[in-house]
């Protein structure tokens, strides 16, 4: 398993809300602080990750902007992908420009399924290519934040799907460059995140077979988000049923009624069991190691919050399934 | 403010309807809990899925669901309390025998159907592009909608950022196919590969040269066939796609939003309201789903004690849970265990709070209904945790104390 840091491109995937983006983000922090020139890249309509970098930030759109120093992030747009793509070949930036002028275009555009995921992903290939002066990659490392999946896997099957519904011509060449390079396990990385619980769980184990058969898209971990950290002291395992056998007239001062805490703790000990549990499942359905993160109590945004979740990602020694 | 709708009775009276919110907020859970309901009501009642995670089979407990209704059997059925009249099946969108049943309706000959369904980029485009899901997904509820053997079809729309995809569909499609360039592109003449471009105005001559620049000739050729086989249906397809629009925001109908808690959930159902409004969508209610409530106050939550730990309350509970354990028993950690969970919790219950009450209160405020369910220990994976989730939904009228609460916030 080679470290994380040391991959070249990473597409962090999953079902909606799992922390595709924060892990994306946490990924980024760690790999720049620890000195790689690292791109970020969101795939979506909005931005949300430049603001959980540093609440307030401006979006940093398609041209990007560096959040710190060796980190830079982007979003990829693909009508402002396309129209590069098409300058790049056709050279002639005024007739691109006329062209996406033409309203025709843009209704045949709008209806037209699967061109988005491929600008897409053709704009990551071409970043993966980019040089600096020197000759070195312009950038270490590349991660993605992709849409959640079902679109995700969608996403990733579109230049098999191009190869073989064109049949010549530029198009064609270069959906075959870029799914070289997604299924290339020394250049790409799919990472998937999970929460452990019951439904996303499935979903992930459903995934990795579906990566492993049809895709064929590396993947050599999962990363299990917002686990929720043990509750309770050492000796102390069945606190919520002491709470819970606490005489009902007691009253603590200062504290909310013992059965809100009975319940309170009940609730915490719930989620520890599931998440723990679930954590296991995933573990052994998809036969991969396991990365977990904790559930950070005051959420995950901002610089520290981000590095903490950073460093547990980047740790060697996952759990072995 | 008008009075709020009743889920119960939107579900008791309606013909239509589609749960719509963005993925992982419980959609899926939701459709099944609503469908469930129906049948309880008595309704025949079929439930679509178009999520491809198999979350519905799930929760429902059939082992396969595939493109035709499968009835849950007759036994559990009455054990969750549906009577005789009641029926409840589900089933899962397979978008390409769907596309191709459409396919072999509307196409005028054997020989059109036959060359749509041989032709490259239509074997492409009926399954494994992003989109046609919803297009597919259009005409099976349609589809259902025409049969006599239902009362009421909810649909689990699918996981998509636009969560009107489902709705534009149809219109998207038509003006696709109405396009100048589509019209172009028709001509059998070029289908042939024997008109030169040059006849088309500059513009589309222009877009043409590019496309074909990067394509290659034979894959314009291509598009242009299957574009040319999908003529002499286009007409039933525009029929078609009209009804489905018409009963879909119809009076028959009802859109329900899901949503959660989650900052971004929030948003991005507030901008599907807005959407919604845009489309002149009427909302039936909005099901706000893994709220934390605070213990004991059901479904309004009340002001949430927000407390520093204080010593003295860790020293009395310390001394109240030490006299019932023996020596060796950790109580003052234990105590600040317990404090520090309420007061985790308590977090929980006030940012869900916060994050939902512009939500509810814009719902409220347009007369939908507003319920909340609460984030439960375990997870919904079967009939009797819909059941439950049904409760929270269809149990006692919470919404008009939320909506106060929440405009007054
Ligand atoms: N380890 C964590 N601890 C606490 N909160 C977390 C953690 N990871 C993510 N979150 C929170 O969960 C929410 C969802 O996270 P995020 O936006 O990263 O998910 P996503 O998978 O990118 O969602 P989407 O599918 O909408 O793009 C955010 O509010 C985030 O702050
Ligand atoms: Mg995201």
């Amino acid at each position: 398993m080679l470290p994380l840091l040391d991959r070249r491109l990473v597409i962090v995937t999953g079902k909606g809300g799992t922390g595709k983006t924060t892990v994306a983000a946490a990924l980024a922090i760690v790999a720049a602080a620890a000195g790689r020139r690292v791109l970020v890249a969101e795939v979506g309509l909005d931005e949300h990750l430049p603001a959980i970098v540093a609440p307030g930030a401006r979006p940093v759109g398609y041209d990007g902007r560096d959040l710190a120093k060796g980190l830079r992030a982007m979003r990829i747009d693909p009508y402002e992908a396309l129209a590069e793509y098409l300058g790049l070949q056709i050279g002639l930036r005024g007739v691109v420009r006329r062209v996406f002028e033409n309203r025709a275009f843009r209704q045949l555009m709008d209806a037209s399924p699967g061109w988005r995921e491929l600008i897409t992903l053709g704009k990551v290939w071409h970043l993966e290519q980019m040089q600096d002066e020197q000759g070195r990659n312009r950038f270490d490392l590349i991660i993605v934040d992709a849409p959640a999946t079902g679109h995700g896997l969608t996403f990733l099957d579109v230049p098999r799907v191009v190869g073989s519904a064109v049949r010549a011509g530029p198009l064609r060449r270069h959906a075959g460059w870029v799914e070289q390079m997604i299924r290339d396990p020394d250049r790409t990385l799919l990472l998937p995140v999970a929460l452990a619980e019951e439904l996303p769980a499935r979903e992930t184990a459903e995934l990795v077979q579906r990566l492993r058969e049809d895709v064929g898209v590396p993947v050599d971990r999962v990363v299990v988000n917002a686990v929720a950290p043990a509750p309770f002291p050492p000796g102390a395992g069945d606190l919520d049923e002491r709470l819970a056998r606490l005489p009902a007239h007691l009253r603590i001062p200062g504290a909310p009624p013992v059965a809100v805490l009975a319940a309170c703790a009940a609730h915490w000990r719930g989620r520890h069991e599931l998440n723990a549990r679930w954590t296991q499942v995933i573990a052994e359905s998809t036969e991969l190691p396991i990365v977990t993160l904790p559930r950070l109590a005051h959420g995950a945004r901002g610089r520290d919050a981000l590095s903490v979740l950073g460093h547990a990602l980047v740790r060697e020694g996952a759990v072995a399934p | 403010m008008k009075t709020p709708l009743d889920p119960k009775a939107v579900i008791r009276d309606r013909r239509i309807v589609v749960c719509v919110g963005t993925g992982g907020v419980g959609k899926t859970t939701l459709a099944a809990c609503f469908a469930l309901e129906g049948a309880r009501l008595g309704r025949r009642t079929a439930v679509l899925t178009i999520d491809p995670a198999r979350r519905l089979a799930d929760a429902l407990g059939v082992a396969e669901l595939g493109n035709e209704p499968t009835d849950l059997p007759r036994e559990r059925l009455t054990a969750l309390g549906v009577p005789p009249e009641g029926r409840l099946a589900a089933l899962m969108l397979d978008m390409k025998r769907t596309f191709d049943a459409l396919v072999a309706r509307f196409a005028d000959s054997e020989e059109a159907r036959q060359r749509i369904l041989g032709n490259r980029i239509y074997q492409h485009v009926s399954d494994a592009l992003a989109g046609s899901a919803e297009y597919s997904a259009m005409e099976k509820v349609f589809e259902l909608s025409e049969r006599e053997d239902f009362d009421l079809i909810v649909v689990d729309t699918p996981p998509s950022q636009h969560a009107l995809d489902f709705l534009e569909a149809p219109r998207r499609l038509l003006e696709f196919l109405d396009s100048r360039l589509v019209q172009i592109l028709l001509h059998p003449a070029f289908a042939a590969g024997r008109l030169g471009f040059r006849i088309f105005q500059r513009g589309t001559e222009r877009v043409l040269r590019v496309i074909e620049r990067i394509s290659g000739v034979s894959f314009l050729e291509d598009i242009s066939e299957f574009l040319l086989a999908f003529e002499g249906m286009s007409e039933g397809f525009r029929e078609r796609a009209r009804q489905v629009q018409d009963r879909l925001v119809g009076p028959d109908a009802a859109f329900v939003l899901a949503a959660s808690p989650a900052p971004q959930a929030t948003s991005h159902a507030l901008g599907m309201l807005d959407r919604l409004a845009a489309a002149r969508v009427p909302l039936a209610g909005v099901v706000v789903n893994r709220v934390h409530l605070w213990p004991g106050v059901g479904p309004t939550p009340e002001r949430v004690p927000e407390q520093e730990q204080d010593e003295a309350a860790v020293a009395a509970l310390a001394a109240a849970l030490a006299a019932d354990a023996g020596a060796d028993f950790p109580a003052n950690d234990a105590a600040r265990a317990a404090l520090a969970c309420a007061d985790g919790y308590a977090g929980w219950v006030r940012d869900d709070a916060e994050s939902t009450a512009q939500l509810e209160a814009r719902v409220a405020r347009s007369g939908g209904f507003v319920r909340r369910v609460p984030e439960l220990a375990g997870d919904v994976h079967d009939l009797e945790g819909l059941v439950h989730v049904g409760d929270w939904v269809f149990g006692g009228p919470a919404s008009g104390a939320d909506a106060g609460r929440s405009e007054g916030a």
